[in-house]
C-alpha cells in the first residue's frame, strides 16, 4: 500500500499531518473556547495588550507586505500576505467576540469558523517564522507576529501543534533535559569525544569541565548543537579556556543541559514549563551566570521573556550570551587572535532572536572584524535583515515537503543575499539558521560554507 | 424639537462626552492590562526626548510609509495633515486668530484630497482591496463626505463658527450661526462618536504599541 498523500488544506505543504490536525473531527467548538480564554487578561496575561492591539488596530495599508520575506519570495501571492494571515484570526475574533462582528459581520469582515477554515488556519500559522520585520515597519507597530503566535497558543491548547516542537521537542527535553533525546552517559562520551577531537585539531588537549558546581559560568548550548554543530560547542570550549575563567557544561543528570525552549514558538504554559526547569538546573548547581550559547530563541527566552515571569530574586544568576563574552574577552586583551588565520571573506547573518528581538548587533560583528581580515555585510542587515527562514521551529520541521518551503521562500531570497556578499563563509549565532544555512548551501548550491561565530573565534586564537 | 435644534444644541454636547469618555474609557482599558512580557524591537529610543523625536518624525513624515509603501505616503500624508490642520483651525479659531479660516479651508482640502486618493488606492490596487472589508471603505468616505460637506457649506472658512463654538460653553449655543451648516456639523458629530470606537483611534493605540511594547521598558 503507498503512502497516503496528506489531503490539501491551504497550499501545497502540509507541516501538521493528519493524526496531529485531525481533519473531518469537529474541532471548531473547542477552537472558540480556547480563543475566548485566549482573549481574557487574567488568562493570557503574558501577550495580551500586544495581542488585542493587534487584533484591533489593523489600518489595512500592506505595509508588512512589504518587507515579508514569504510574500515577497511568493511573487506576492495573497495566502501568504501578512494580513491574510492575521486575518484568518480576525475574522474568527469579530465574528464572536465583537459587537459589530456579531451585528453587521459583512460591514467588518467577521466570518463564521468553519472546519475548513480552521485546517487551512492551522496550516498558515506555520508558515510565518515570526520574524517581526513587519511588526518592526508598521506605522501602527502591530505586530501580526504575536497574531501568529497566539493562534498557535490556541491549536496547541486543542491538541494541534507539530510534533517536532512538542512530543519531540518540550515534552521532550522535560523528560530527559534535552530536545535531543541525549542520556547523561552519551552526553559524557561526547564530550570526550570533543576533547580529542580538539587535541587532534589543534594539537593540544584542553579540559571540558562538567557539572562542576558554583561555577563562574555554567554555558549551556542547543543541545543540537552537540549533534549538528559541534564545531561551535569546541569553539566555545576553546574560548572559554583561553580566556582561564571558571566555567563549566552540564549534563541531564543536573536538570535541563538544553538552551532550547521550544514553548516560545507556540506555547506560554510549555515555554513556561522549560524556563522554570532552566532556572532550577542553574540554582541546583549554584553557578553565577548563565551563558547562553550560539542560538537566538534560546537567547530571547532567558535574557527577556523570563524578566517579568520570574521574579529576580528566584533566579539568582546572570544570563549573558557567549558573544557578549567573548566580544568582552576580545576587547579586554583577553583573547589573543590572529586574524590572519581566517583568510577567506566572512559575511554575518543577524538570526532575528538575537538582532531584531536581542538587539546583539555589534557584537558578533566586532568579533568577527577581530578575527577575519575581511568581512562583508550582507544588504540589508540588522534590524532590517531578512529571516533565514529557518525561525520558530522551521528548522526542524520537513514533513509534508516543508523544507521546500523554506527553500523556496525565506531561502531563496537567503541565498541571493549570500551569493551577491561574494563571501566564502557566513557566519552566524543561532543553531536554527545554521540548520536553515546548511540546507540553503545544499539546494541553492552556493560555493561557501556557515560557521558559528565562536568556531571562527577558536580558529583564530593564539596561544 | 426640531432637526435643527438636536444638532447643534444637544448633540455637540453629546459627540464631545462620547469621544472624551469613550476614549478616556479606552486608554484606561489599556493602561490597566497586566504588563506584557519583554517583546522589544531593537534598536530602539531609550530616553524621553529620543522616543519623542521619533514619535515626531513618525507623527509628521509618516516615515514607515515613505519608506517601505512610498505608494500610500503622499495620499496618507495630506490626509493626516488635513486632520492635524483641522484640529489646529479649531484651536485657532478658538484663541480668535483672523487667519484661522485658511487654515480651516487648507485642512478641508487636504482631508478631502488624501481620503479620495486612499480611496481609490485601495479600490485599484488588487492586492490592497483584496485584505479591505467595506469598512475600510466606509472610514474614508466618512471622512471624504465630511471634509466635502465643510468646505462646501462654508464651515470651514467662517469665522462667525467661532462665537457659535464659543457660545456652547455658555451652554446657550447661538443656533442662528451654523444654521447653514447641519450637515458637516451632523457628520462632525457622528466622525467623534465614531471614532473612539474604531481603528481610527489608532493615534491613541500607537502610544501603547510604541511605548509599551515595541520599545518596551528596558532602559
Amino acid at each position: 500500500m503507498s503512502a497516503a498523500v496528506p489531503q490539501k488544506v491551504f497550499d501545497d505543504y502540509r507541516v501538521l499531518p493528519d493524526e496531529v490536525l485531525k481533519p473531518g473531527q469537529p474541532r471548531v467548538e473547542k477552537f472558540l473556547q480556547a480563543m475566548r480564554k485566549s482573549l481574557q487578561q487574567k488568562e493570557n496575561w503574558t501577550f495580551w495588550l500586544p495581542y488585542i492591539l493587534s487584533l484591533d488596530t489593523c489600518m489595512k495599508c500592506g505595509t508588512c507586505a512589504e518587507v515579508c520575506p514569504v510574500y515577497q519570495a511568493t511573487g506576492r501571492r495573497e495566502i501568504y500576505h501578512p494580513v491574510f494571515r492575521a486575518d484568518m484570526l480576525r475574522k474568527i475574533y469579530k465574528r464572536y467576540f465583537t459587537l459589530p462582528g456579531r451585528l453587521f459581520p459583512w460591514l467588518v469582515g467577521a466570518e463564521d469558523l468553519t472546519e475548513e477554515k480552521l485546517d487551512a488556519l492551522a496550516e498558515s500559522v506555520y508558515r510565518c517564522t515570526i520574524c517581526r520585520r513587519c511588526s518592526y515597519v508598521c506605522p501602527v507597530a502591530i505586530d501580526n507576529g504575536v497574531i501568529v503566535r497566539e493562534a498557535r497558543k490556541i491549536l496547541d491548547e486543542i491538541g494541534i501543534a507539530p510534533g517536532e516542537l512538542k512530543e519531540k521537542g518540550t515534552r521532550l527535553q522535560l523528560k530527559v533535559g534535552n530536545a535531543t533525546g541525549m542520556p547523561t552517559a552519551a552526553f559524557l562520551d561526547m564530550v570526550e569525544f570533543l576533547e580529542d577531537e580538539i587535541e587532534e585539531t589543534r594539537g593540544y588537549r584542553i579540559k571540558i569541565p562538567v557539572d562542576k558546581e558554583g561555577a563562574e559560568y555554567l554555558l549551556m548550548h542547543n543541545a543540537g548543537d552537540y549533534l549538528a554543530f559541534a564545531e561551535t560547542v569546541m569553539g566555545a570550549a576553546e574560548v572559554m579556556h583561553a580566556a582561564g575563567v571558571d566555567w563549566t557544561l552540564n549534563s541531564p543528570n543536573t536538570g535541563i543541559n538544553d538552551a532550547v525552549n521550544y514553548g516560545v514558538f507556540y506555547s506560554d504554559v510549555e515555554f513556561s514549563a522549560v524556563i522554570k526547569a532552566h532556572v532550577e538546573t542553574a540554582r541546583k548547581l549554584g553557578i553565577k551566570k548563565l551563558v547562553v550559547g550560539e542560538c537566538g530563541h534560546a537567547f530571547e527566552a532567558l535574557k527577556y521573556l523570563i524578566l517579568r515571569l520570574i521574579p529576580p530574586e528566584e533566579r539568582p544568576f546572570e544570563v549573558i550570551s557567549i558573544l557578549e563574552l567573548e566580544d568582552r574577552w576580545l576587547r579586554e586583551g583577553r583573547l589573543k587572535v590572529d586574524p590572519q588565520k581566517n583568510p577567506e571573506p566572512v559575511t554575518f547573518h543577524d538570526s532575528c532572536k538575537l538582532g531584531r528581538l536581542g538587539g546583539m548587533f555589534e557584537e558578533p560583528r566586532r568579533i568577527l572584524k577581530a578575527c577575519c581580515p575581511d568581512f562583508r555585510e550582507m544588504t540589508p542587515n540588522r534590524e532590517m535583515s531578512l529571516c533565514c527562514g529557518g525561525g520558530s521551529g522551521f528548522a526542524i520541521m520537513e514533513k509534508g515537503g516543508f523544507l521546500k518551503f523554506r527553500m523556496e521562500t525565506y531561502g531563496r531570497l537567503k541565498a541571493e543575499q549570500l551569493k551577491a556578499t561574494g563571501a566564502k563563509v557566513v557566519a552566524c549565532a543561532c543553531s536554527n539558521c545554521k540548520a536553515q544555512f546548511r540546507e540553503i548551501i545544499n539546494y541553492h548550491k552556493l560555493p561557501m560554507r556557515y560557521a558559528g561565530v565562536s568556531e571562527l573565534l577558536a580558529n583564530a586564537l593564539v596561544r | 424639537m426640531d432637526l435643527g435644534y438636536l444638532i447643534a444644541a444637544i448633540m455637540p454636547y453629546v459627540a464631545v462626552a462620547f469621544f472624551v469618555f469613550g476614549l478616556g474609557y479606552k486608554i484606561i482599558f489599556w493602561s490597566k492590562a497586566p504588563v506584557n512580557l519583554h517583546w522589544e524591537l531593537f534598536p530602539y529610543p531609550h530616553t524621553v526626548s529620543e522616543q519623542l523625536k521619533e514619535m515626531l518624525t513618525e507623527v509628521f513624515t509618516l516615515r514607515s510609509l515613505y519608506l517601505f509603501n512610498r505608494k500610500f505616503w503622499l495620499p496618507s500624508l495630506m490626509m493626516h495633515y488635513g486632520i492635524y490642520l483641522v484640529v489646529t483651525w479649531l484651536v485657532v479659531l478658538l484663541l480668535g486668530f483672523p487667519f484661522a479660516p485658511y487654515l480651516g479651508m487648507l485642512g478641508g482640502v487636504l482631508a478631502l484630497a488624501g481620503s479620495f486618493s486612499l480611496l481609490l488606492l485601495r479600490l485599484f490596487i488588487d492586492e490592497v482591496r483584496k485584505i479591505s472589508v467595506p469598512v475600510e471603505y466606509f472610514n474614508l468616505i466618512f471622512i471624504f463626505l465630511l471634509a466635502l460637506s465643510s468646505l462646501f457649506t462654508g464651515f470651514l472658512a467662517d469665522f462667525q463658527v467661532r462665537f457659535y463654538l464659543l457660545s456652547l460653553f455658555t451652554l446657550k449655543p447661538a443656533l442662528s450661526i451654523v444654521a447653514n451648516y447641519h450637515v458637516p456639523l451632523l457628520l462632525l458629530e457622528l466622525f467623534l462618536i465614531y471614532v473612539p470606537f474604531t481603528r481610527m483611534a489608532h493615534f491613541a493605540v500607537k502610544f501603547f504599541t510604541y511605548h509599551k511594547i515595541k520599545w518596551g521598558e528596558l532602559h
